[in-house]
């Protein structure tokens, strides 16, 4: 059920939103068990077949794709460069990044994965990962068009075979996966958030399935007159570059809900919280961390706000944030 | 080290129970040859894009790389040449795909000594003289333009030098796989859902599955075509001669280095004198097509002469020589006579170089005016003499645009066909070949999948306009003087005077012609110098103003008059002001 749409204009960036912030909702807004709005699940179902259209209904999010990999790139060779006790690890760490091995032996979960396009990308990079979606037909599509790749396949590897990746989808919701024992180095959640029911319930699952020590990211869009402009009045209601009811604009979350979500134990099994310390509002660099994402139009492409630019993640954003080992 | 591989028939493994019921298994592939890039044709600008690719160490390491031509490459890695013949197919190497070389490692295999740089252009119009000296000392801006102490605006050498230099280097690195002597028969698109692959069936029975198939064959590219991609352009009434000229030392005792390009604009076409050493040159001579034939059957020694008088005789003398060439007489002496009576008539001094008969009878000692043009040659390599069509042509897109023609990118002649007069086709292929290496390294360490048209846009951004401009000015060049019409000469004679005053404006338009050579090597965009962006405007300026005054004076001619006259000259004047 990654929800698509992803504001398309987000070039205009205005500094100065209005700041009013409110607890994530708690409970689920329909009488509903799970996080899953079945709305949105069938939304996502008739588009499905749009998804690996590079100039259709996700082209913004095709674009926006190699942005949120570099984010999450970036931001775990980071912290892969912090916990290195030695010289040693750090050459294995450059070695695997020169060799375009990033993520190389990191179990990933990608949370709403769609058509696969993030999860692709992961998996090249070298993560076993998974893809998960309550949409049945996202998995059926995502599926397709990864059996269209040798990287993907399960052929035997020989001299004329491609390196075999790992990647694996799955029809299921993250509550689904708490059940379950595996938990993950690195879960991603993109453009999910702002069309889950209960998000912080969701965010407790995700948040849940992460090994300590290990990376939750998500991406999503702020709640402010801005997203509204661009998300909703813009790129659906004037402009249709993405379909109209994509976007909910009271689902949206704010960057600084979300640190404040984190700065409380996430779940009571939890005996502290993963952001334990802010300054100025913000966390710090090794806690947490809200990048905005912007869309220039004239270039046609997203870009990765610079860290701390006024007013950049007044619409789309990404956000890190790290399990501690002891919580 | 090319490596051959046999198509191998891989068998499905089934997953055993360790998966559960809902996850999803992809299902196996046919027998096809599985491959992330193949590059269809394997000359300097497919070889250029392959070795560009293998530099880049997260590319080698993960992804393989197939090159297919129909030629014999042996023939090509064991080149052998005698030190004293040269092949006719020469390019200028500007200094921007020089440092491209050099960062993709294969510079080091170039023979050097059968590289040569250009110092100096001399560029003149053939109906008025006027004239304009490009100097490497004027290059302010190039940094990395020195070689072995000499400053260069370019360097000339044979393609197949360059061919052989990226052929040592791939087998030096050894991550792509060359498939020559094979040609590809067909290339048809996997039906499959969600969108197929490429698949190319090649002349040996294989098909090669590819994630991106680039097409670096060629005017008539076979890629395109099955790509899709529209190109527009038209043939120039025009053929290009070339052959391997040799001529004493350039003045005589003094040993002075043969590092002066010569390049005289003809109405009938730019006649180019291109050194390769100190006693052989290149010609690229683009002219009639009935001349061109009337030449190629003729004894060389009619080229000789003719070209000679090319880069000496005023114009009307060339458009007499030109229909003598086509009558019955043609025969060496009576052309050697027919062009002694036109320097006498001419008047022209017999001891001055502008004689073809008397430079080479002076004993040591050039004629003072002797560096304005090429020296007398004196014969040429037997087997040299070639000719070849000049076009111009784009193609629409630089990458395939619709669902059929997905996952194909476009570098080099399949992409762009360039009128020869500004010597940029070698180069124009080789910054395609950089542009797209770049692109795909950007995707592998994003893992983006190589083949997705989202991967690829950046290259099409990247040399799409920049290739148009040079395309555009150089056909705007070749219109401009093709022209005798008296005051289109006056006008464009003046620009050129205008744009010799203008130190800044030359600069730009060396340039283009020579290339800039700031770009250091670092796949990532951001990186990348932009100083020859910011040149290129320039440079299109000073080609504006030309073609402004072409525009205009076609009005003079027109009978306007001497107001667009005055008009032309207030603009002119106002330009040299600025």
């Amino acid at each position: 059920m990654r929800l698509q749409g992803t504001s398309k204009h987000c070039a205009l960036v205005i500094a100065g939103v209005r700041r009013s912030r409110r607890p994530l909702p708690q409970h689920p807004r329909h009488s509903s068990t799970s996080t899953i709005n079945a709305d949105e699940i069938s939304h996502f179902s008739r588009l499905s077949s749009q998804w690996w259209d590079e100039r259709g209904e996700f082209a913004l999010l095709h674009k926006m794709n190699p942005v949120r990999v570099q984010f999450v790139r970036g931001k775990l060779l980071e912290a892969a460069r912090d916990d290195a006790v030695s010289g040693h690890e750090e050459l294995e760490i450059e070695r695997n990044d020169n060799a375009g091995r990033t993520l190389d032996g990191l179990d990933v979960l990608d949370v709403g994965c769609g058509g696969g396009l993030l999860s692709e990308s992961l998996s090249r990079l070298g993560a076993r990962t998974v893809g998960v979606d309550a949409s049945a037909s996202n998995i059926a599509i995502a599926s397709m068009h990864a059996s269209l790749d040798p990287w993907f396949s399960n052929a035997t590897p020989s001299s004329s075979t491609p390196q075999r990746k790992y990647l694996e989808y799955r029809h299921a919701s993250a509550e689904d996966l708490v059940q379950e024992p595996k938990r993950f180095d690195v879960v991603c959640s993109m453009e999910v958030l702002e069309h889950v029911d209960n998000p912080a319930g969701f965010l407790r699952s995700c948040a849940e399935l992460v090994k300590p020590g290990g990376h939750l990211f998500l991406s999503t869009i702020s709640r402010t007159p801005l997203s509204y402009l661009l998300t909703i009045f813009a790129a659906e209601q004037a402009l249709r570059l993405v379909a109209p009811g994509t976007h909910t604009y009271n689902k949206f979350v704010k960057p600084s809900e979300l640190v404040d979500f984190f700065c409380k134990p996430v779940s009571s099994s939890e005996s502290k919280p993963w952001i334990t310390r802010l300054y100025d509002g913000s966390p710090t660099r090794r806690e947490a961390e809200v990048r905005g994402i912007v869309y220039v139009p004239w270039k046609g492409e997203w870009m990765l706000a610079p860290r701390g630019a006024p007013g950049a993640t007044a619409c789309n954003y990404l956000f890190w944030v790290r399990k501690p080992l002891d919580c | 080290m090319p490596c051959r591989l046999t198509p191998l028939i891989r068998r499905a493994v089934l997953s055993k129970g360790r998966h559960r019921q809902s996850r999803r298994l992809f299902a196996t592939h046919s027998n096809n040859d599985e491959w992330d890039i193949v590059i269809v044709g394997g000359g300097p600008n497919g070889l250029a894009l392959a070795s560009a690719l293998v530099a880049s160490q997260p590319i080698r390491e993960s992804l393989r790389i197939a090159l297919v031509e129909a030629a014999d490459l042996d023939k090509v890695r064991q080149w052998t040449p005698d030190s004293d013949t040269y092949s006719n197919r020469v390019s200028s190497i500007t200094n921007a795909s020089k440092d491209f070389m050099q960062k993709i490692g294969c510079w080091t295999h170039v023979d050097r000594h059968r590289t040569n740089p250009i110092a100096e252009m001399q560029v003149w119009d053939g109906v008025s003289d006027s004239r304009i000296t490009f100097s490497a000392s004027d290059m302010k801006h190039q940094v990395n333009a020195e070689i072995d102490g000499v400053k260069a605006i370019a360097h000339m050498t044979e393609n197949l030098n360059i061919q052989c230099g990226l052929l040592r280097n791939l087998a030096e690195r050894g991550a792509v796989s060359i498939i020559d002597k094979v040609k590809v028969s067909q290339i048809v698109r996997e039906q499959k859902e969600g969108g197929g692959w490429p698949l190319v069936h090649t002349s040996d029975g294989r098909v090669l599955r590819t994630r991106l198939l680039v097409g670096a064959d060629g005017f008539n590219s076979p890629v395109r075509a099955y790509a899709g991609i529209e190109s527009f352009g038209w043939s120039y009434d025009t053929r290009a001669i070339v052959a391997t000229l040799f001529h004493p030392p350039r003045g005589l005792g003094l040993h002075v280095p043969n590092t002066t390009a010569y390049q005289r604009f003809l109405p009938t076409g730019p006649i180019a004198f291109l050194p390769l050493t100190s006693t052989a040159s290149s010609l690229v001579w683009s002219t009639k097509p009935d001349l061109a034939e009337a030449i190629s059957k003729s004894d060389p020694a009619v080229l000789a002469t003719m070209v000679n008088a090319a880069f000496r005789l005023p114009e009307i003398s060339m458009r007499h020589l030109h229909h003598f060439l086509l009558g019955e007489t043609a025969t060496i002496d009576a052309l050697l006579e027919e062009v002694r009576w036109r320097e006498r008539s001419h008047d022209i001094d017999p001891h001055s170089a502008y004689s073809t008969f008397t430079s080479t009878s002076q004993d040591g000692i050039p004629p003072g005016d002797y560096d304005s043009i090429p020296p007398i040659v004196t014969s040429i390599q037997p087997g040299s003499i070639a000719s070849f069509p000049i076009r111009f042509n784009h193609a629409e897109s630089y990458i395939g645009e619709s669902d059929e023609g997905a996952r194909t990118a476009l570098i080099g002649d399949a992409a762009h066909t360039i009128h020869p007069l500004a010597g940029q086709g070698l180069n124009m292929g080789l910054a395609d070949a950089d542009a797209l290496a770049a692109c795909v390294h950007n995707a592998v360490v994003l893992g983006n999948d190589i083949g997705s048209r989202t991967a690829l846009i950046p290259y099409a951004r990247a040399r799409y306009f920049e290739n148009h401009k040079l395309l555009a000015a150089t056909d705007k060049l070749h219109k401009l003087y093709s022209t005798t019409l008296g005051p289109v000469v006056w006008a464009r004679s003046v620009g050129l005077e205008v744009v010799n005053e203008l130190d800044s404006v030359k600069e730009a338009l060396m340039m283009s012609a020579g290339g800039n050579s700031s770009s250091s090597y670092d796949p990532s965009p951001a990186n990348r110098s932009n100083a020859g962006d910011s040149l290129w405007p320039m440079a299109a300026r000073g080609v504006e103003v030309l073609s402004g005054t072409f525009d205009t004076a076609k009005l003079v001619g027109k009978g306007l008059g001497g107001l667009a006259a005055s008009n032309v000259t207030k603009l002119l004047s106002s330009y040299a002001k600025r």
